[in-house]
């Protein structure tokens, strides 16, 4: 089947890869964005001080987010509230859908420790009042509250609830608003461009024959198998 | 110089072996040298923008440009169809970039109205308005119509007149001509004029006044501000943005939907930090993946061990270490002792980069005298050599300059450069390990980070460059850069 694509050889498209101009900072930039995105904070410093990249925000903001992270994750959301509050009261205050999805969580481990009164207590006091403002919450709420009604929760059909991976949705949810809160973007950069490099490399492909990087991992150039 | 260089022999590390390498890693760091060099100028495609009228190839006799020639009035009187007067912008509109966009407004909309505002090439005749003949395109004020290369337009949009400010576009990525009243757009059409276009202004009775807008003030109509990120969050995507913004929101939104493997950037900086011998980062790097909930599973364990990128870790951070510390004589002690091979032969590009590196760190500290002396012994053998003597030049330059931190050379001065300098060392290192296999020879020279980065341009550009050149590309400096 004759095409009008541009055929372009091995030897003509590692001419073309060699002429790029790529730094070494910026590469740096790329990777100190992902271990402080990430939150690894003493990665970020080694990564510092070898390689003299400056970390884009304030290390210590990130431990102070990092512990947020991991006391939703082992389920104190108590705890993690006061520490976001400590860290900006306004994350919460301009963040009502976090703020309930929090109090959600801290009912699941209420139900979770089988401490049924003080879960419905703490239903009708504090998450009530935001299931009447928004139709969305009630129906959270409701969801969350059907736990109680089974004895054994693994019957349940909204049993994902009690999942620890619920635990690692809330705590990821925190982490995005901090990192929003501190002016800087919740995801680190790299996994978007891997995402361009495959758009790109099919864009291209609309119009011509080329050495494509079908495994990721490793960066080999392949030849173009017609 | 060769662009392939000859196979090397059983890689243990002999002098043929260093050689080719030598002429790999001399294209590199000598050009990564370079490209420092010219770090401070503007990064743009280079391309001139418009930024006045044209008033050569205007049509003289009917209208008058202002002297700041932002204006341009009719002193004609109108009589004919071929009296108009024409007046094109100083450049074409530029294309390596998403969108062009410019304004007019209509000081005095004179006897009959008759403003255009649109696009035409160089060759236009400048005596009939845009649109009026073929690859030209205008939108007129006194019908609202949309002229694009017949007598006759078609209804495009409302009239236009005196305190109106109109604007006309180019969109490259849907290939379309746009066109804005007073704020909010009034319509489009694919653009299927090819070839540069000159931002085009018309004014064709008496008394007819319009100035011109090239970007110097704010437009009246959003074209780059993303409100979204002025207001803040709460804002919702539906909300106004910017024109060129939302364009570049569907190409962002059609990419976020490409899926990848899981957790392949933690994969990718591992591998990164273990190219470079970043050992102690990529241990604390270890420790938090692993440690993390759930622990992060990085599944490329196969990639790392085929190409061995572990090899001399230790000894390639504490090379890094010491040159990053401008310990140059202990490193260069330490290769001798480690690995005689690289430092053999003195006019290898490692050699000649630890060298010039020891004439910098004596120049930083202001040991001139000492610094001179070092330059005669062990850099002056260079001069002469083609590939080194520019850099050798420019390195020397800072003897002269009693701020040199100042100066135009004050790059070798810079972090950077020793960073430069420790890359070199790492890939002559890596390149000494025995277990290398041929076709891999030149993994010692880019991480797997690098390479994907750089299939990344390349794929940008090549598409832009069969798409007539227009449009914008990737430029990972550009893209840290800008908050998005």
């Amino acid at each position: 089947m004759a095409t009008s694509k541009k055929m372009i050889t091995r030897e003509e498209w590692e001419k073309k890869l060699n002429a790029v101009k790529l730094r070494k900072e910026d590469m740096n930039t790329l990777v100190m964005n992902f271990l402080v995105t990430e939150g690894y904070v003493e990665a970020a410093e080694k990564f510092q001080r070898e390689s003299g990249t400056k970390p884009e925000i304030d290390l210590a903001t990130i431990t102070d987010r990092m512990a947020v992270k991991k006391a939703v994750q082992n389920g104190n959301v108590e705890d993690a509230i006061e520490k976001v509050n400590d860290l900006n009261p306004e994350i919460l205050d301009t963040n009502p859908e976090l703020f309930f999805h929090l109090q959600q969580q801290r009912l699941i481990e209420l139900i979770r420790q089988g401490k049924t009164d003080e879960a419905l207590e703490f239903a009708q006091e504090e998450l009530a009042p935001r299931g009447e403002e928004n139709q969305a919450f009630l129906e959270e709420l409701e969801k969350t509250v059907a736990l109680l009604v089974f004895d054994d929760a693994s019957t349940c059909p909204v049993k994902e609830l009690l999942d620890l991976s619920h635990r690692l949705k809330t705590a990821s949810e925190v982490n995005a608003a901090i990192l929003t809160s501190q002016s800087h973007e919740k995801d680190p950069k790299l996994p978007s461009l891997l995402k361009m490099l495959i758009w790109a490399q099919n864009q291209l492909d609309e119009k011509a024959v080329y050495p494509h990087i079908n495994d990721l991992s490793t960066g080999q150039l392949e030849d173009p198998s017609e | 110089m060769n662009s392939s260089p000859p196979p090397a022999n059983s890689a243990n590390g002999d002098t043929t072996n260093n050689v080719v390498n030598g002429q790999d890693l001399n294209l590199n760091f000598l050009d990564k040298i370079r490209l420092s060099a010219t770090r401070d100028a503007k990064e743009d495609e280079g391309e001139d923008l418009p930024t006045e009228l044209n008033t050569i190839n205007s049509a003289g006799g009917f209208l008058v440009v202002s002297p700041d020639k932002l204006s341009v009035k009719y002193t004609n009187t109108n009589l004919h169809g071929h009296d108009v007067g024409v007046v094109q912008a100083n450049k074409p509109a530029p294309i390596k970039c998403l969108t062009y966009y410019f304004e007019i407004f209509v000081k005095d909309s004179g006897i009959k109205g008759q403003i255009a505002i649109g696009f035409t090439k160089e060759s236009f005749k400048m005596r009939r308005q845009p649109g009026w003949e073929v690859n030209s395109c205008g939108y007129h004020g006194d019908d609202g119509f949309l002229y694009r290369g017949q007598g006759k337009g078609e209804p495009f949009g409302p009239k236009y007149t005196k305190d109106d400010t109109v604007g006309g576009g180019i969109n490259y990525v849907s290939q379309e001509f746009f066109f804005t009243k007073n704020g909010a757009i009034v319509g489009k059409i694919p653009k299927d004029i090819r070839g540069h276009l000159f931002p085009t202004v018309a004014v064709h009775s008496q008394n007819e006044e319009v100035s011109v807008n090239f970007g110097k003030k704010r437009f009246a109509f959003d074209i780059k501000v993303c409100l979204m990120s002025v207001l803040g969050t709460g804002v919702t995507e539906s909300m106004a943005m910017g024109y060129e913004a939302t364009e570049r929101n569907k190409q962002q939104m059609a990419i976020e939907k490409i899926s990848t493997p899981p957790n392949i950037g933690y994969g990718l900086v591992k591998t990164y930090l273990l190219h470079y011998g970043y050992e102690e980062t990529l241990n604390a790097f270890n420790l938090a993946t692993q440690t993390t909930v759930p622990p992060i599973h990085i599944d490329q364990e196969n990639a790392i061990d085929e190409d061995d990128s572990s090899y001399a870790l230790k000894q390639r951070k504490n090379f890094r270490q010491l040159v990053r510390n401008g310990e140059i004589d202990t490193a260069l002690a330490e290769l001798r002792n480690l690995y005689p091979q690289i430092v053999q032969d003195d006019k290898s590009v490692v050699c000649f980069l630890l060298h010039c590196q020891k004439f910098i760190e004596l120049v930083r500290v202001g040991k001139l005298e000492e610094g001179v002396k070092y330059g005669r012994l062990e850099l002056a053998k260079f001069v002469g050599l083609t590939g080194f003597q520019d850099i050798v030049e420019d390195c020397f330059a800072l003897l002269a300059y009693e701020k040199p931190e100042e100066s135009s050379v004050r790059y070798f001065l810079e972090d950077s450069q020793r960073e430069l300098v420790a890359d070199a060392v790492n890939a002559a290192i890596l390149s000494t390990n025995p277990n290398k296999k041929d076709v891999q020879r030149s993994c010692h020279l880019q991480s797997h980070l690098e390479k994907l980065l750089r299939q990344l341009t390349v794929c940008c550009l090549e598409r832009r460059s069969l798409s007539g050149d227009q449009g914008e590309t990737f430029r990972l400096h550009h893209f840290l850069n800008n908050n998005r």
